[in-house]
């Protein structure tokens, strides 16, 4: 990695060059971006200042950036700092978007433990797949992972289908922190009317649930809005918790009305009457963009700074060794396939945590936003933004984002308009979703051809110029 | 110990793995196949064949540019629906614009004249063979009405391939000259990328009608072929597509048209000796650079060719560049560098996909899943493929 520092910096040991931070001025310009980060939600439109200073949308278009960041940093680390290609990093995303929609959907997990969960899955099945970099490396390897795109998708569509819905979009539920607030506990018949705050989240735990003259089936949970009508489960985001023997132990949901919404428990026979204390408590629910805003954005700082740090160890030396001449480093006696291993690990798991996020910021998965044009999307990024730079993968998601945020709506009524002019079998419908390949090809020849080591590099330049100001670099 | 072991009875060890691989996959086959006809293996092997024989083609055109430039092409998909896309519309539009075929000629000459060097355009000489390519390009395109529409679409086709390709090579593949490898397939991704926005602009994502394949008597689709002669033998009738076949008879006669123009023709024999090495080649005064470009544009026609054939006889959309990934394994299966072996890796590639189809048609595992597991066997088994050439690195 090249480190460019102004004339004048002289490095007297080791340990200086290693410095994350080299000059306390340098900590204090970090720190100040991660305050000013975290304070974006707070100024938007719908924070709790209701300042209004910042529209909504970019704070969810942050978030989805943050993410990215995540997954091309995963791919930075492989592909940045030990020279393998990746085609399949989208795969990978979606092996932890669907691990941890499953764990909460199916087994019970919260967020907060199917995240390290699904990342660890991810990070195996990245394992899995780095083990062709045994016999091959380089375009031969591209084409493992190019069939890691198309292998893994495969079985989460068919033989997965009974629990990723295969095409179908997959709903996820939004993370919460909580229940810390237990609220009461009622004795429930076989229905009973208790009264909710609006927009709160609650949860409904079934403590003791006794079934007198039962059939053997188990009663299930139904809710009542205020009103009387039954309320579907999508509307107030209800998921169904089971316990480990696949009995229902509560649900949770959001309130959206004030007032007294009748729980029961239903069961297909009339016979049989069923007695359950249950005990509603509330939760701190992040289903809005601003909670997932402080869940994502922290996330991705701590990601970024860990794989900084990666490369200041053992390990991340033998990368960068790894990248710069494979055989060279075996001769050097670096294991060279056991570190290849531990990049393809390393870079599943950041997959892994960007999927899972993903998964839950968007609340819905399908396959379809795991594609090929991803993998190579986030390729362009990291490309485009500076392979094996620390910043790299921040700068290029950005930039690419804001693009397609800013270009795109400027560019798709001045085509619209002119094109099917100019070339009678242009149709207008087809613009809106063929800009944006063209608009993220187009750039990545650009910045292959004019500046392959990307915008760090720049930055690098920039920041160095402006340090030994007014002389030129 | 173990590893002692393995390292001394490396050879044997190998074969015995890859003997018992084989014995799996083959109980795995006669399982599978254990209740289905012998007609409709019969059948699945024939198609097979046929479908592998454009699968060769498309794979010949990656072997060309990846023997001359080193350059493993991840856009050929997209040079084929281009190929495909421009033929359909000189062949099914009836009026022909002569301003639209003019620009293609145009700017196709001038690709082609300015391959040497731009200033080259400044002599008279060839200002005067580049006017009068425009304008005999220009009238292959536009002469006559409906019933010379093969003539048109012909001229057309090969005009927009040789403009892709030269344009390709000229500003993406040219300045990357020396870049490490990373570098060079990014690219080609990235022209993927840009080929792929292009097409969508122009020609939309609906499924085209593409007739090229029709019966000369009834102006409509051929009937298929039921083999009924052999009903006895097979245990029932096994049907062949025609349009499969004359598919297959065309890619096979242009395989081994290229395959006598790469050996008997001096541009070809230049490309070969391109390819063999660069510098040796420059040193007996070949123009590499010249050569390399009309290595991309013999590519790219040959990406045409595939993408007319596959669109006529599968059908013609963007989705037919999801055929040149599956011709991938084809190619690594083959070799890289050998144009026997594409043709070879293409009709195998073909017949997997083919039985894989047969085995479970609803899930799609011939042609989603059972050419990557191919690809991924192959990278592990025999990553130089089976007639590749052995890869030795120095430091």
């Amino acid at each position: 990695m090249a480190n460019i520092y102004p004339a004048g910096v002289f490095d007297t040991e080791y340990k200086q060059d290693m410095l994350i931070d080299r000059t306390p001025r340098d900590k204090l310009w970090k720190n100040l971006a991660f305050v000013a980060l975290l304070l974006v939600p707070l100024l938007s439109v719908s924070g709790p200042l209701g300042l209004g200073l910042i529209s909504d949308q970019y704070v969810s278009l942050i978030g989805r950036i943050s993410i990215f960041v995540i997954a091309v940093q995963g791919l930075n680390i492989l592909v940045g700092y030990t020279g393998q290609i990746s085609l399949g990093h989208a795969a990978f995303m979606a092996i932890g978007a669907y691990a941890s929609a499953i764990l909460a959907r199916e087994l019970g997990f919260t967020f907060w433990t199917a995240l390290p969960v699904s990342a660890l899955l991810t990070g195996l099945i990245g394992l899995l797949f780095g083990l062709p970099s045994l016999r091959v490396k380089g375009f031969y390897l591209a084409m493992a992972t190019l069939a890691a795109q198309f292998i893994i998708p495969w079985v989460l569509r068919y033989p997965l289908e009974d629990v990723t819905g295969g095409t179908r979009p997959l709903s996820v539920p939004a993370p919460m922190i909580g229940p810390f607030v237990a609220y009461a506990e009622d004795e429930v018949g076989e229905e009973a009317t208790i009264a909710f705050e609006a927009g709160e989240t609650y949860i409904v735990d079934v403590i003791t649930l006794e079934i007198v003259d039962s059939s053997g089936a188990l009663p299930a949970f139904e809710l009542r809005s205020p009103a009387g009508a039954v309320v579907p489960a999508g509307d107030i985001n209800m998921t169904v918790h089971k316990d480990a023997d696949g009995r229902l132990s509560g649900f949770s949901f959001i309130a959206t009305k004030a007032g007294d919404y009748q729980v029961a428990l239903i069961t297909e026979e009339e016979t049989g009457a069923f007695r359950a204390r249950i005990r509603r408590s509330k939760a701190l629910s992040f289903a809005s963009d601003v909670a997932m805003y402080y869940i994502i954005v922290p996330l991705a700082v701590l990601m970024m700074f860990l794989a900084r740090n990666i490369t200041r160890t053992r390990v991340g030396r033998a990368f960068i060794s790894v990248r710069d001449n494979d055989l060279a480093a075996e001769l050097l006696g670096i294991n060279v396939f056991a570190y290849k291993l531990q990049a393809f690990f390393l870079s599943a798991v950041y997959a892994g945590v960007a999927g899972c996020l993903l998964a839950f910021e968007r609340n819905s998965l399908s396959l379809d936003m795991f594609r090929l044009d991803v993998s190579i999307e986030m390729l362009a990024m990291l490309i485009i933004g500076g392979a094996g730079f620390p910043l790299g993968a921040m700068f290029g998601v950005t930039f690419i984002r804001f693009l397609q945020e800013a270009a795109i709506p400027t560019l798709r009524p001045w085509l619209s308009d002119i094109l099917p002019q100019l070339l009678p079998f242009v149709e207008a419908v087809n613009i809106t979703s063929a800009i944006n390949p063209i608009l993220f090809g187009g750039a990545l020849i650009i910045f292959l051809v004019l500046e392959p080591r990307g915008i760090a590099h720049r930055w690098e330049i920039l920041k160095v110029a402006w340090k030994i100001r007014p002389y030129s670099y | 110990m173990i590893s002692k072991f393995i390292n001394k009875h490396r050879k044997p060890l190998t074969w015995a793995l890859y003997a018992a691989l084989a014995v799996v996959v083959l109980l795995f086959l006669a399982d599978q196949l254990a209740g289905k006809k012998l007609a409709r293996i019969v059948q699945t092997t024939i198609s097979g064949v046929l479908v592998g024989g454009v699968y060769s083609l498309i794979a010949l055109g990656i072997v060309v540019i990846n023997k001359a430039s080193g350059v493993f092409n991840f856009a050929h998909g997209w040079m084929m629906v281009v190929g495909a896309m421009v033929f359909w519309s000189f062949f099914t539009v009836a009026e022909i614009s002569v301003v639209g075929a003019a620009l293609l000629s145009s700017a196709t000459m001038l690709m082609i004249m300015s391959a040497v060097s731009v200033k080259s355009l400044r002599e008279p000489r060839n200002l005067l063979i580049t006017a009068a390519g425009i304008a005999i390009w220009t009238l292959l395109m536009t002469v006559g009405g409906i019933e010379l529409r093969w003539l048109h679409a012909l001229a057309g086709t090969v005009a927009g391939a040789i403009l892709t390709g030269l344009a390709v090579e000229r500003f993406t593949i040219r300045p990357l000259i020396g870049q490490p490898l990373f570098t060079m397939v990014l690219m080609t991704l990235a022209i993927a990328e840009v080929l792929h926005g292009v097409t969508q602009i122009a020609w939309g994502t609906v499924e085209l009608n593409l007739p090229i394949f029709v019966d000369p008597a009834t102006n409509s689709k051929f009937k298929v072929i039921r083999l009924d002669a052999f009903r006895d033998a097979l245990d029932g009738i096994a049907i062949v597509r025609v349009e499969l076949v004359i598919a297959f008879v065309l890619a096979l006669i242009a395989f081994i048209g290229f395959i006598l123009f790469f050996r008997y023709t001096s541009v070809g024999l230049a490309m070969r000796a391109t390819s063999e090495d660069q510098q040796l080649a420059q040193s007996v005064g070949l123009r590499v650079r010249v050569i390399l470009a009309i290595t991309w544009a013999v590519a790219a026609i040959l990406a045409s060719i595939a993408g007319v054939l596959q669109g006529g006889a599968v059908g013609l959309s963007l989705n037919i560049n999801f055929v040149a990934l599956r011709v991938f394994p084809a190619v690594l299966l083959g070799g890289l560098e050998s144009i026997g072996g594409a043709l070879v890796g293409g009709i195998i590639i073909g017949i997997v996909e083919q039985f894989g189809t047969l085995i479970n048609s609803s899930e799609q595992v011939g042609t989603d899943l059972a050419p990557y597991v191919v690809l991924m066997l192959v990278l592990v088994l025999r990553p130089d493929g089976l007639f590749g050439e052995k890869r030795i690195e120095r430091i």
